[in-house]
This record gives C-alpha cells, sequence and structure tokens, in this order.
C-alpha cells in the first residue's frame, strides 16, 4: 500500500456563519492524482489552502504527510502548489522570478534550473521578459514551472487548465503526469471533469461535501497524452 | 540567511526598477519641507527646533508609505502567500521585510536632511553628524513597527487607512524622545545631553523588532 499523503477526517469551514466546507473526508495517496469538481464559489480553493497551511480549519482535521497541515514546519517545502494568482512578481522577468524561488528553496545551479523549466512550458523566447508584460496563459505556464521547480511530493493545482491554450494544456499536463509517475500525489480542481490520460480519483464538491463523482453528464475534457 | 538575502535582493531590485516608493517618499518629503519652511518661517533661535519637526514629519509619513510599499509588491499576484507557503523562517521574511523598509527610509532621510540643511540654513557638520543617531534609531523602530502592521493593514480594504490609525498611537512616545533627541543635536549639545532620549528609542526598537519578529507569523497566516 503507498503512503497516504493527504487526510482530511470531518473537516469543517466556516466563514462567518457561512458554511463552506462540511464534514470532508478525504484521503489521497502517494502517486495518485485526485480530482474534485465544483462550481464556482464551492469551497475548491479554500479547501486546498487548508491542506497548504495557508488556512486554518473551523474544526475537523486536516493531515499532510502525517503531520496537521497548520503545523508542517519545513515539510511545507514538499508541497507545490499552483492558485488563481500566479505568485510571481510582475516587475520581475521570468528567469529572475524562478531564479529567486529557487534561491528561497536553496535548490542548487539555479540559473540552469529556472533555464530548464522555463524551456519545459514552451517560454524560452520570454525568459527575459517581465512578467508584466505576460498574457494570462504564458504567466499561468510559468507558475506551473515555479510550482514543478521544486519536486514537490504534492501538488495542489486549483484550476490549473484554466487560462491554457491548447499547446499550453498539453505541457501541463504532461508535466502533472510527469510528477505522478515519480510518485508525487496531487489534487486537482476543476468545473467539469478532465480525462488526464492517466487514472484519476474524482470527486464532487457540492454543498461544501466531497462526494465521489457521479454526474457523468457534466463535460469530459479529453487532455491527450 | 540565504532566504533573508534572496528576499532583501529581490525588494531592493524591484525598487531600482520602479522606484517608486523611493520617488513618493522624496516628493513627499521635498513637499513637508515647503509647507513647513513656508508656514513656520523659522527664526535663527527657533531654527534647530523647526527643523527636528519637519524632519520628523518627513520621517513618519515617509515610514508609512515606506513600509505599506514593500507589502504591496508581496501582495500583487497574491506572492505572500507563496513565501508563507515556502521553507523559510517567518523572522527571516520579516526581517528581509524590515530591512528593505528601513533601506528605503535611510536613502530617502539622507536626502531629507539636505534638504532641511538648505531649507532652515543649517550648517553642514558636527550638528548634523549628531543627528545620525536619533534618526537611524527612529527609522529602525517605525519601519519595524511599521513592517508589523503594513502586514496587517495591507490585507484589509481600508489597509492605507488603518496603517497610521495603527501606527501613529504606538509610535508617539519613540517621536517625542526622537524629536527631542534631534532637537538637541541640532542645537549644537553632546550627544550625552540626549542620552535619555536616545535610550528610549532603544527600548523601542528592541521592542518593536522584537514584537514584529514574534507576531509576523501570526500576522501574515490567513484565518
Amino acid at each position: 500500500m503507498t503512503r497516504l499523503v493527504v487526510e482530511t477526517r470531518a473537516l469543517i469551514k466556516t466563514f462567518g456563519v457561512t458554511p463552506v466546507l462540511r464534514d470532508v473526508n478525504l484521503q489521497i495517496h502517494q502517486g495518485r492524482c485526485a480530482l474534485l469538481i465544483g462550481g464556482n464559489g464551492s469551497g475548491k480553493s479554500t479547501l486546498l489552502r487548508i491542506l497548504a497551511g495557508l488556512s486554518q480549519s473551523t474544526s475537523g482535521d486536516a493531515m499532510v504527510f502525517g503531520e496537521n497541515s497548520r503545523d508542517l514546519g519545513v515539510a511545507r517545502r514538499r508541497i507545490g502548489m499552483m492558485t488563481h494568482q500566479s505568485w510571481l512578481y510582475p516587475n520581475l522577468t521570468a528567469r529572475e522570478n524562478l531564479g529567486f524561488y529557487a534561491e528561497l528553496y536553496d535548490l542548487p545551479n539555479r540559473d540552469a534550473l529556472a533555464t530548464k523549466w522555463i524551456e519545459s512550458v514552451g517560454l524560452i523566447a520570454s525568459a527575459n521578459e517581465r512578467v508584466r508584460e505576460f498574457s494570462r496563459g504564458m504567466e499561468q505556464r510559468l507558475s506551473i514551472a515555479r510550482t514543478m521547480m521544486t519536486a514537490p511530493d504534492l501538488l495542489l493545482l486549483d484550476e490549473p487548465f484554466a487560462a491554457l491554450d491548447p499547446d499550453g494544456v498539453a505541457i501541463v499536463a504532461d508535466l502533472i503526469r510527469a510528477a505522478i509517475a515519480r510518485g508525487c500525489a496531487a489534487l486537482l480542481t476543476a468545473h467539469s471533469t478532465l480525462d488526464l490520460g492517466i487514472e484519476v480519483d474524482r470527486y464532487q464538491l457540492t454543498n461544501g461535501r466531497v462526494l465521489p463523482y457521479r454526474d457523468e453528464t457534466r463535460t469530459l475534457s479529453r487532455i491527450g497524452a | 540567511m540565504g532566504a533573508f538575502t534572496a528576499i532583501l535582493r529581490k525588494d531592493l531590485r524591484l525598487e531600482v526598477r520602479s522606484g517608486q516608493s523611493t520617488i513618493a517618499l522624496f516628493a513627499l518629503s521635498l513637499l513637508i519641507m515647503v509647507v513647513l519652511v513656508f508656514a513656520l518661517n523659522p527664526q535663527p533661535a527657533d531654527r534647530a527646533r523647526d527643523a527636528a519637526a519637519a524632519l520628523w514629519v518627513a520621517l513618519v509619513f515617509a515610514g508609512m508609505l515606506g513600509a505599506t510599499r514593500a507589502m504591496i509588491a508581496e501582495n500583487e499576484n497574491g506572492c505572500m502567500r507563496a513565501l508563507t507557503l515556502s521553507p523559510i523562517d517567518p523572522a527571516a521574511l520579516y526581517g528581509a521585510k524590515l530591512a528593505a523598509a528601513f533601506t528605503f527610509m535611510a536613502i530617502v532621510e539622507v536626502a531629507a536632511v539636505v534638504l532641511i540643511t538648505l531649507f532652515f540654513n543649517l550648517d553642514f557638520g558636527a550638528d548634523l553628524a549628531r543627528l545620525a543617531p536619533s534618526l537611524m534609531l527612529g527609522t529602525l523602530g517605525f519601519a519595524a513597527l511599521a513592517t508589523l502592521l503594513a502586514a496587517i493593514s495591507s490585507r484589509t480594504r481600508a489597509g492605507d487607512l488603518l496603517l497610521p490609525i495603527l501606527a501613529i498611537p504606538l509610535f508617539i512616545p519613540a517621536i517625542i524622545a526622537g524629536v527631542k533627541a534631534s532637537v538637541a543635536a541640532l542645537s549644537g549639545f553632546p550627544l550625552a545631553a540626549a542620552s535619555q532620549w536616545l535610550g528610549i528609542l532603544v527600548a523601542f526598537d528592541v521592542l518593536f523588532v522584537t514584537l514584529g519578529g514574534l507576531l509576523f507569523e501570526h500576522v501574515i497566516r490567513e484565518d
């Protein structure tokens, strides 16, 4: 049996008196990809933030790598997260942004690493351009490079395909598949179900509850290998 | 130490590239000097007192603007979350943001000192050198407090309004000590004459830097 990377038990999150997540019980094992499907404002991003330790649950447990996500300490470096915001500095170039994060994570060969990851997302021609000049899709590609560069053991990707063109979708899907293949666990969110070309555990987030995905009438977007 | 230097270098690079903070701070300081010198029309006997007052008004406004700008860069595109998730020590993050705010303020203060020397017809010399300890201690204390409070206020809708409301009452004792020490320095008294005021500034610096280092982690975390 592979190692349990994410486990939530009776997780509840409320904003004021408004419940966002109710009794969420979710498990993700090493090398598995889970897809959480839900509409706007359904609580997908909130769940990801709680798992990353960026936000606190109202009650229940969010365990990541066997520890409470709020007290991960240096284990935070094992999480790679991508959100609707790119977490990139607009006035730095693509290369400077990745170089900065490589230094924060104390990664070796920073310049070569930044170049490698910029190349892997098809942005090498724009490596020395400021992120402010990037389109939304280019920024998202660079954001996935930032996320993957640290070789995380857990990927938390909030709608990773939302603003991408078909080439971008194929690149990001390849990177996710490669990460899963090396044993990384992943939790992706989307508005509709996706076919990543790998085995994916699908869940739906409805009225704050995470349930096995059943609605087969929703769009199935195939993302080829 | 690596994370501290990485964040500080990044902040300085962003500032050199945009010049937003230092240009705004310099323009604000110039405006304050011009307004005060014409409003007060300082007489020779009052020059030291009026110049010290103008300098500290500039310092407080520059501090608020500098700390806010340093934090805005982190909130743009949600970069603060990336820093929170990264394996760096929150105290190192606070230290880097404090060092950046201190650097921006110190650059502007050098310009402000030149301006008060010209506007208030002071002599370049020993008096200005004696001013350095009170200014540096005041800058450190205010940067420490403003960096912590800017992290709180930048996450609220009325952040620009909230920062002065929070910062100025807490900093009033240090402002009084700083103004008194600066008046003594510009009046030509030896440094020892202002030692009690400098001691108060040191105490506030220790208090604000310690509080900032301890509380920053909790301030940047979300509910």
